[in-house]
């Protein structure tokens, strides 16, 4: 690290020393342009393939299996055609449809259980308190593929193979612990002083819930609500199981039949792909600050 | 010596403690009563199916005729000791976890340290950096299937102009282990690195200040202030992931089947294979039950080894 030494008046004026005042004084140039290296070497990886697929979506097929390399397609070559047919496909719309249904209810469901639960778990002492806690957590180290067996067998007595219902209640029992685990957090955050000025104003535990916490803990449940939005949007292995018929498909499902059945349509599967990944992107950039915040103060701390 | 004021204050006494016992109860019944329908939730539809599960793997039970049930004790268990390819699928699990999990924790630890430098711009690159974390699995599989597509995927375009080989790297035998354990690293990278990165920003800047003036270098301050303030956050992302690592499915299964010739079949891919193509309910469930076995000594391991520090 640069001594503050170095950082005289003198030293700020060319574009070195502009670039090292922009650069801030605790980080000496040559430091930030070596993390500004590596970070790219990271974001290479992570990029060029994601911008590759996108970049594929407005290729015509002329030239989406070109035998040379083509990064940006030039005017001839460009085309929304591939939007226009996913986008109007009234299976891919089907998809689309049941995906939003299935993650908006899910996030409703966990949002509810998780906020009581947590409240509970952050309020209250009881006998067992830590005990549950742990409990929901280990849940979490079950493995999937041995609970969809009989949660399959389950939801095939009940009737509830082919609803919404039987993949919604999957996909809130696969959120709820960390989702409960996070909004704990952030409730710890809040001075209990606060709800006990609120139950000594007449407040009941739910007013004071309402009124009190749940505006103080808005980021927390925007996180909480965003991972579990995540989980249910991405979710592949229950709606596998659990939609025999196809009426309650969601896109990822949708997608990896799509790819498998038909591997020549290029064009149509990166942009399907591309549509599919939006959402959960946009609803991330929403809460993106929060997340860090979630992620040092929530569900990571132990108990 | 007892006087009526005595016998006042112990009936008071008693009456205190009695409307305190109520308010507890009270405070008590609301609290449960509160997690209640969360915890009703998981027992029914996470505790109930797993001891139904290893219930299963006791018996002969077939999709077909899922009434058709008949208990055969351990044959299930003995089949599978026995069987050439669970073998592979286990040598494949604990291939996939720990690489996955040492490179994840690496490369995240070695991003963490960029990301937590106070440079411009760098809190827009913390954001991006995420991005991989909430791509749907199956768009992360189709990315790289795209990427390394034979004759047209980027990968091997890139390759011919260089003059290398043009293949289907997902069919190769030999590289398709160790590519999808790859779509783990690159999935999950960024949670890890978050994760520490937050934990490194949480460590008093004062401990550095005075390491420094006891004249540690870079390499010091990382040893001995960095390491020892996020291993209790490193141990919790090391489990997490290496839980996730072993029960790995989606990813796998969407890119590679569990094939090319078994070549990435692991357990979570064989449960499913079992299950859901050979209707082997009980079969199927015993190797979840193997599953859930080696995760339950992982973690008691991991506390005793947490316990001990």
């Amino acid at each position: 690290m640069a001594t503050t030494n170095q950082h005289t008046a003198d030293r700020k004026t060319g574009i070195i020393g502009r670039l090292d005042a922009w650069v801030g004084d605790e980080h000496s140039l040559k430091y930030a342009v070596g993390v500004y290296a590596a970070l790219a070497l990271y974001f290479i990886w992570f990029l060029v393939p994601v911008a590759w697929l996108a970049l594929s979506t407005i290729k015509s097929g002329a030239i989406i299996q070109a035998d040379h390399l083509i990064i940006i397609p030039s005017a001839k070559n460009f085309t929304l055609g591939n939007y226009e047919m996913v986008l109007t496909d009234p299976q891919f719309q089907s998809l689309f449809v049941n995906s939003i249904i299935i993650a908006f209810s899910t996030t409703a469901i966990t949002l509810v259980l998780g906020i009581l639960g947590a409240y509970s778990l952050s309020r209250f002492t009881y006998p067992g308190r830590k005990m549950l806690l742990v409990a929901f957590m280990s849940t979490k180290m079950l493995p999937p593929a041995l609970i969809i067996i009989p949660f399959f067998l389950m939801m095939y007595s009940l009737t509830l193979v082919d609803t919404y219902l039987g993949i919604i209640l999957a996909h809130c029992v696969r959120a709820l612990p960390l989702a409960l685990w996070l909004l704990k957090g952030f409730f710890d955050e809040i001075p209990k002083a606060l709800d006990d000025a609120a139950r000594i104003d007449g407040c009941s535990h739910l007013t004071a819930l309402y009124h009190v916490i749940i505006p103080l803990a808005l980021p927390g449940i925007a996180v909480a609500s965003f991972y579990t939005f995540v989980t249910s949007w991405n979710d592949f292995l229950f709606v596998s199981v659990l939609s025999q018929g196809g009426g309650t498909r969601t896109l990822p499902f949708g997608l990896f039949l799509f790819q498998s059945a038909n591997t020549i349509n290029w064009g149509a599967t990166v942009t399907a792909a591309t549509v599919t990944a939006i959402p959960s992107i946009v609803f991330f950039a929403l809460v993106q600050s929060y997340i860090v915040e979630g992620l040092a103060s929530g569900g990571m701390h132990g108990s | 010596m007892s006087t009526p004021t005595g016998e006042e204050y112990r009936f008071h006494r008693v009456r205190r403690f009695f409307g305190e016992a109520e308010w507890f109860t009270r405070e008590t019944w609301v609290g449960y009563g509160l997690v209640l329908p969360a915890t009703v939730m998981m027992l029914v539809i996470i505790v109930y199916p797993t001891v139904q599960a290893l219930w299963i793997s006791f018996h002969s039970r077939s999709f077909l005729n899922p009434n058709d049930v008949e208990w055969i004790g351990l044959v299930n268990y003995h089949e599978l000791f026995a069987d050439p390819v669970f073998t592979l699928a286990l040598k494949h699990t604990i291939l996939l976890t720990v690489g996955a999990v040492v490179s994840m924790y690496l490369l995240g630890l070695g991003l963490a340290l960029l990301l937590k430098e106070n440079l411009p711009g760098i809190g827009k690159l913390r954001s991006l950096s995420m991005v991989p974390w909430v791509i749907p699995p199956v768009v992360i599989v189709i990315i790289w299937t795209w990427t390394f597509q034979v004759d047209y995927g980027l990968a091997n375009l890139v390759m011919k102009m260089f003059g290398g080989p043009n293949k289907s790297w997902f069919g190769d035998k030999s590289l398709a282990l160790p590519l999808v354990t790859m779509l783990r690293v690159w999935k999950d990278t960024p949670f890890v690195a978050i994760a520490l990165m937050a934990s490194m920003q949480s460590i008093p800047g004062e401990y550095y200040e005075a390491a420094e003036i006891d004249g540690a270098g870079r390499l010091q301050k990382f040893r001995y202030i960095t390491l020892p303030n996020i291993s209790y956050i490193s141990m919790i992302m090391i489990v997490i992931e290496t839980i996730a690592a072993f029960n790995s499915f989606q990813m796998i299964y969407i890119a590679t089947g569990g094939g090319p010739v078994n070549a990435t079949e692991v357990l979570g891919t064989y449960v499913y294979q079992q299950a859901f193509r050979e209707y082997a309910l009980g079969y199927a469930s015993a190797v979840g039950a193997v599953m859930l076995t080696l995760l339950a000594i992982f973690t008691v391991v991991y506390i005793v080894l947490e316990d001990t520090e």
